[in-house]
């Protein structure tokens, strides 16, 4: 019992920092992009697309209407027959008069397909900057002026955004949302300032060409499932600034179902297995909520028991929901009372990077291996009996 | 080839999504033309009293509104989106055999059409109106059992003439007797919730107006099937 209070103690300990570190990020003021000193450097927005995601039509054409001067935004698919195409192609067509490109290119150069699906963008890309940002991403018109402003600082290498989940219209959807802007994003800010470790979201990352290039480029990463990741930490190796700007951006999640939250989490978690060993087992006693029931289970249930799961909850929800505040997500406060429930979820996915190594992302089935390295999945011999045995 | 569907639900009806709501989720996914299609439901019968007392119906009341409503949200449509939005209905004739059941979209629909008026009327007075008629899932559908609308196919020989376009598929359904018929076909979601976005869908090769669009279907020429699928 004693075990499990003082753990729970250094949770609440944790959540104060969390809920300090992101209100010194949202509690900054923005930077005036409007100063007459600085320059605006022209930015090539590499999208990769892939399907359909919620409101894909308003994501890519918040991209269509920025306050900047010079930017290009290219579209890139592998397959015209992608339901995306159709909406690329009427932003395009509504867009007429603005620098947008749509590029179709099959290309297998890697496992990663979000990767495969960047190079051939990245090779037609006019400008020194390069944007890459998710089709699920939506923006504010003065986002480009806000991020691009740090790279008059000769020494930063690359510029990635605070997210927040935005939209929620189903218990799957809310449920992201909730994990998006509570642990996702007091994570990210922890680790940035408290640790000084860069923990780059690849749903916004700015860098200048060279920088990428010196990292080896695209091709560096092609078999990493964590290709956002890696890249940051290699461009803070060369010794160059990895920021975290507090412009904060959009993740839509509308319609999501919950076993597609459950995949996603499931697929992050084995990620972060892969690059944190034994950093990751740190996040199941971080879980408060989820050691609290636990110990509800393990112990003969008493009044104390749980009055204690009852307060670990009630204090989750007031920190999910300041968190939630502070990044302006919008949700409604009804729903911070499902984030214990979120919680628990999270706490059973927990286990499953433990015990499984393998991924399905956009219909390609990888082993995931060290540092988020991917290798394919073998067609025959045990592993597919495997798969085949828990996938049923 | 222009991406379309004509069986859409709101909360008009017993769609779980609002009108607004739904015209967007097609215009985020790029179609290029929709009907809206809330049930109008035969109140002749106990299913039907209880579909009007719960509000599962477009009415002769609030017709008007309804057109007005999706006549608003079709300009507004077309102006972002590029996408056209046709109103229309979907009488229902719910009866407690499958076989005396029909569903009956009615595209393009000018005036409220009663539902418990009788079939060739109904017919008749969608022609007067220039409308499209389309029999819905005419055929077993997998997985509803008692829900089946068998009353047209059942009396084909007789109503056949009336009818545009038979739904050779419906959402994840698909009905081969209508091509083994030859029958004018298309294939629609009948959308109620957003996870329906992905069945099957029509393809037409016409202009995006809706007289274009009708007469491709009245032709049947130039129309395709697909499986939506994200």
């Amino acid at each position: 019992m004693w075990v499990f209070t003082v753990m729970i103690v250094i949770v609440i300990v944790l959540y104060l920092l969390e809920a300090l570190a992101v209100r010194s990020y949202t509690a900054s003021p923005k930077p005036d992009s409007g100063r007459l000193a600085r320059t605006f450097p022209a930015i090539s927005i590499l999208k990769p697309l892939k399907g359909l995601e919620d409101c894909l039509f308003d994501n890519l054409e918040s991209f269509c209407n920025l306050d900047y001067p010079v930017y290009e935004v290219i579209f890139t698919l592998q397959d015209q027959n992608d339901p995306a195409y159709k909406v690329a192609r009427k932003i395009k067509d509504k867009y007429h008069s603005k620098d947008i490109s749509i590029v179709i290119e099959h290309c297998d150069a890697g496992l990663n397909p979000k990767v495969n699906n960047l190079i051939p963008a990245y090779k037609i890309a006019k400008y020194g900057l390069i944007l890459i940002s998710d089709s699920n991403v939506r923006v504010e018109k003065d986002y480009l002026s806000d991020i691009s402003h740090h790279m008059d600082d000769p020494s930063v290498g690359l510029v990635s955004n605070i997210i927040r989940g935005v939209s929620s219209r189903s218990f799957g959807a809310a449920m992201e949302n909730l994990h998006l802007n509570s642990f996702v994003a007091g994570s990210v800010c922890v680790l940035d300032k408290y640790l000084d470790m860069p923990c780059v979201v690849g749903k916004s990352m700015l860098m200048p060409k060279d920088t990428l290039e010196a990292i080896g480029g695209f091709t560096s990463v092609k078999d990493f499932l964590a290709e956002d990741y890696i890249i940051g930490q290699r461009i803070h190796a060369l010794g160059k600034k990895v920021i975290l700007s507090n412009h904060l951006i959009n993740n839509v999640n509308e319609y999501w179902s919950l076993r597609r939250f459950i995949n996603r989490h499931t697929r992050w978690g084995k990620l972060r297995w892969q690059i944190g060993g034994a950093k990751y087992l740190s996040e199941l006693f971080t879980n408060a909520v989820f050691m609290a029931f636990i110990l509800m289970l393990i112990m003969p249930v008493s009044t104390a028991s749980v009055l204690f799961a009852a307060a670990v909850s009630s204090l989750k929800i007031a920190h999910d929901m300041y968190i939630g505040t502070r990044l302006r997500a919008g949700m409604s406060p009804l729903l911070y009372l499902l984030s214990p429930v979120k919680d628990l979820i999270i706490g059973f996915i927990w286990f499953v990077p433990i015990f499984s190594n393998t991924v399905n992302w956009r219909g390609n089935r990888y082993i995931i291996g060290k540092g988020s390295a991917l290798s394919p999945m073998p067609e025959t011999g045990l592993w597919l009996l495997i798969y085949k045995l828990l996938k049923n | 080839m222009l991406l379309c569907d004509f069986h859409i639900h709101t909360t008009y009806s017993d769609g779980s999504v609002e009108l607004r709501k739904a015209i967007d989720i097609f215009g985020q996914a790029g179609f290029d033309v929709i009907a809206i299609t809330d049930h109008v439901v035969s109140g002749d019968n106990s299913f039907g009293k209880l579909a009007h007392r719960f509000k599962y119906s477009v009415t002769a009341n609030n017709f008007n509104q309804y057109i007005s409503d999706i006549k608003e949200e079709a300009k507004r449509a077309y102006d972002k989106y590029g996408m056209l939005v046709i109103a229309g209905i979907e009488i229902t004739k719910n009866r407690l055999s499958v076989n005396d059941s029909a569903h009956i979209l009615i595209v393009d629909v000018q005036e409220f059409i009663p539902a418990c008026i009788g079939y060739e009327e109904i017919f008749l007075t969608a022609k007067l109106q220039k409308a499209l008629i389309i029999a819905c899932h005419p055929h077993y559908m997998s997985g509803t059992g008692d829900r089946d609308t068998l009353f047209l196919w059942n009396n084909r020989d007789k109503y056949a003439r009336y009818i545009d376009a038979w739904e050779i598929a419906n959402r994840d359904d698909v009905f081969n007797v209508i091509s083994l018929k030859k029958y004018p076909y298309i294939a629609n979601s009948d959308f109620h919730k957003p996870g329906h976005l992905y069945s099957w869908k029509t393809l037409l090769n016409c202009d995006k107006n809706i007289d274009s669009i009708k007469q491709c279907i009245r032709h049947n020429k130039g129309v395709a099937i697909t499986l939506f699928r994200n």
